[in-house]
């Protein structure tokens, strides 16, 4: 279902926006002079994703620049830094507002980052910054790995720690003595090339090992003052490389030692930690089942026919399972939204070998053919979530596309064609970062399974009702004649699950009973609003004088849960009635594989009748009871049955 | 191609620099664009580097102070 009709996107891929980014432009612009603020930063989201790079983020930031001051909302971030930091303005600027947070910057003079936090009259404490970012590069806390490395001996070594401990040490906490606001202080990276060469990463005494002793002194720091976080500066290096993160030209030129290309990504990092300090961060992660967990199309597929194992594709999908999997562990709400048959679905969680991810694991999950929009409504109420808490992740770009329009408050990640790009897809951005993590937390997924077992029970008929009469299902019973003898066969000889008696038949084994006047038998086939599913049910029924005996009242798996089989049932009871019998008598014997069949004859008031041979009887007094037609389906009494 | 340079730089000193992208002529250099300063130099270096997929020289950086001599230091590079 979902491979199909994908328009391209403009937002896809690396090209510059070609024709929707000046009307994109002219959009946010109107938007920001008419302070419609939450627009103009979905607008600004999609003018960074069409069109990525510095022109964007600087017509961005003037125009944000120029919104009135004081703005509810607002926050000011100041960046110390010991190089010139001002070419990462318009990128943070522009960057923050599409993730939702007016940011206005404090930029003091570079390397004046000791001076401002030593002075209590300096201009940083002056600004009463709500963030403040100390971006400070490892050969400017200190010489030691640097230009001193080959004048220090082992302990000097120790004694550089030991510097950088107390300077540190002493620099945060004056800043906290007089500041609120919550530090974020960059660590240490590794430039490109080591002091020692080739043997600088066995030595003790290496260039990167003392560098690892900077940051282990600087990470207990950060731990032992209140409100400071640690960005991931040498982490982020690694992500993209040395040699691709550092101008040398700019560094020596005009101190500005981040590559141009890179600027943005330093921005990105600070935005993280920026959503989860205003209380952004998301909360639910709901995801499309098929091209998104696993390769391929369940319903036309078959679970043996999907892809997810070792091998490629596969293999790209497992490996977003585990990330899906790692962030249920973190405390992210998982959730299913997925247009597709519950039993499919259900199949491919029982029995394929390579999914790691259980049912269990989502706290939601939405099957059915309803637009997903009211699927993720639905999520929303269940787990009492917010939507502006909510992630949704899609293959399909019209889904994508149905759900910015319906909820923008949900984030949507649209997924690319290829599925090795998933896992970057979901990580970029950072949406579910925390800067703490609770017991709570990990066991929060546990807690929103339970509470929307509850609320499903409570939720009742209502919604389901509403979503039979959307799929718009037409049902045709018709005899069993020569043209579907063949299909009815085959269907007593494959349904499995739900089939009540599983007994076997061939052709002409079918026909033979039919000729005999105490015997009935219909095929059911359905059509839905989605294409037409030809026959999937088989019942054949016996006239044994005083009841209309049910001798086989099977389901194809693909319609299992549309309430089909209250119409079958229905229908026997229409036909014993116009034979003037006076019940409807069932039996269930139970395989290993038709549990979905086990209750249907309780569901539908038929009382237990004993007994034998470890199957089930059960019947169904007509003078009583009878099983009403779903008000849903629309009877048709010819035409699809071939 | 001249003309497609031309346009394209253009486009990105008007961005960048925040000026009427009618108003980008011959004369349009750091001494008669207040806005021009060293700093938003080194923003549009980078933003034509992006733009075009270039990379400059100091030497070249620091010839590009008007926009004839940016247009010619992109076309010397394409």
């Amino acid at each position: 279902m979902t491979e199909s009709s994908a328009p391209e996107r403009a937002s896809d891929g690396a090209a510059r926006g070609g024709d929707r980014e000046p009307a994109l432009r002219q959009l946010v612009a109107e938007q920001l002079a008419r302070s419609s603020l939450a627009e103009a930063m979905h607008t600004a989201r999609d003018l960074l994703a069409s069109a990525p790079g510095r022109r964007s983020c600087r017509y961005l930031s003037e125009r944000i620049a120029s919104l009135p001051k004081l703005e509810p909302g607002a926050r000011r971030i100041a960046l110390l830094s010991s190089f010139s930091i001002e070419f990462l303005h318009d990128a943070l600027v522009a960057t923050a507002f599409a993730a939702g947070t007016r940011l206005e910057v404090y930029q003091p003079a570079f390397a004046t980052f000791r001076q401002e936090i030593l002075d209590p009259s300096s201009r940083l404490y002056a600004e009463q910054p709500d963030f403040v970012v100390l971006a400070v590069e490892a050969e400017d806390w200190s010489t030691g790995p640097f230009g001193e490395f080959f004048a220090l001996r082992d302990d000097d070594q120790a004694a550089a720690v030991a510097r950088f401990d107390d300077e540190l040490m002493a620099l945060l906490s004056t800043f906290r003595g007089r500041s609120a606001a919550p530090l974020l202080v960059h660590n240490l990276a590794l430039p490109a090339w080591r002091k020692l060469g080739i043997l600088d990463a066995k030595s003790a005494h290496g260039q990167a090992a003392l560098i690892g002793r900077l940051n282990d002194a600087l990470t207990r720091v950060a731990r032992s003052v209140a409100d400071v976080h640690v960005v991931d500066y040498a982490g982020l290096v690694n992500r993209h490389g040395a040699l691709n993160w550092y101008d040398d030209r700019m560094r020596l030129y005009a101190r500005a030692p981040i590559a141009g290309a890179m600027q943005h990504r330093l921005a990105e990092e600070y935005v993280k930690f920026v959503r989860a300090l205003v209380g952004g961060a998301r909360k639910c992660l709901v995801v499309d089942l098929d091209n998104t967990l696993w390769g391929g199309v369940v319903g036309e597929d078959g679970v043996d026919g999907i892809r997810l194992g070792p091998s490629y594709p596969g293999s790209a999908y497992l490996r977003f399972q585990q990330l899906v999997h790692d962030l249920g562990r973190r405390g992210v709400i998982l959730a299913i939204a997925s247009k597709n048959n519950p039993a499919d679905v259900d199949e491919v969680f029982a029995r394929h070998p390579s999914m790691l991810l259980r049912k269990e694991d989502f706290a939601a999950v939405e099957v059915g053919w309803s637009a997903k929009s009211e699927s993720l409504r639905r999520i929303a109420a269940r787990l009492s979530i917010g939507l502006e808490h909510v992630v949704f992740v899609d293959d399909n770009p019209v889904e994508c596309e149905e759900i910015r329009r319906a909820l923008p408050q949900v984030q949507v990640i649209a997924l690319p064609p290829q599925p090795e790009r998933y896992v970057a897809e979901l990580e970029r951005e950072g949406l579910f970062d925390t800067l703490a993590i609770s017991d709570e937390d990990r066991r929060r997924g546990d807690l929103y399974r339970q509470r929307a077992a509850a609320e499903s029970v409570r939720a009742g008929a209502g919604s389901l009702e509403d979503f039979y009469r959307d799929l718009a299902m037409e049902i045709i019973v018709a005899p069993i004649g020569p043209v579907t003898l063949p299909r009815a066969a085959q269907l007593t000889q494959k349904t499995n699950q739900f089939n009540v008696t599983t007994r076997r038949y061939t052709e002409s084994e079918i026909a033979e009973r039919l000729r005999d006047d105490s015997w009935t038998g219909f095929t059911v086939a359905v059509r839905d609003r989605f294409g037409d599913n030809g026959v999937v049910g088989v019942a054949l029924g016996r006239d044994t004088g005083r009841a209309l005996e049910i001798d086989t009242l099977l389901l194809s798996c693909r319609v299992i849960g549309r309430t089909v089989e209250t119409a079958m049932l229905a229908q026997l009871c229409d036909d014993a009635a116009a034979r003037g019998l006076v019940a409807l008598e069932g039996r269930f014997l139970p395989t290993a594989k038709n549990a979905p069949a086990r209750d249907v004859f309780e569901r539908h008031g038929f009382a237990r009748d004993g007994g034998r041979d470890g199957g089930e009887n059960w019947r169904l007094d007509l003078s009583t009871r009878r099983v009403h037609w779903p008000v849903w389906f629309v009877r048709a009494t010819e035409g699809a049955a071939a | 191609m001249t003309a497609d340079v031309t346009e394209r730089v253009r486009q990105v000193m008007a961005d960048i620099l925040q000026i009427d992208l009618a108003a980008i002529g011959d004369d349009t250099s750091m001494d008669t664009v207040e806005q021009w300063d060293s700093a938003n130099h080194i923003n549009l270096v980078l933003a034509l580097e992006e733009e075009f997929g270039v990379a400059f020289d100091v030497g070249e950086i620091e010839a590009m102070t008007s926009f004839p001599s940016v247009v010619a230091g992109v076309l010397a590079k394409a």
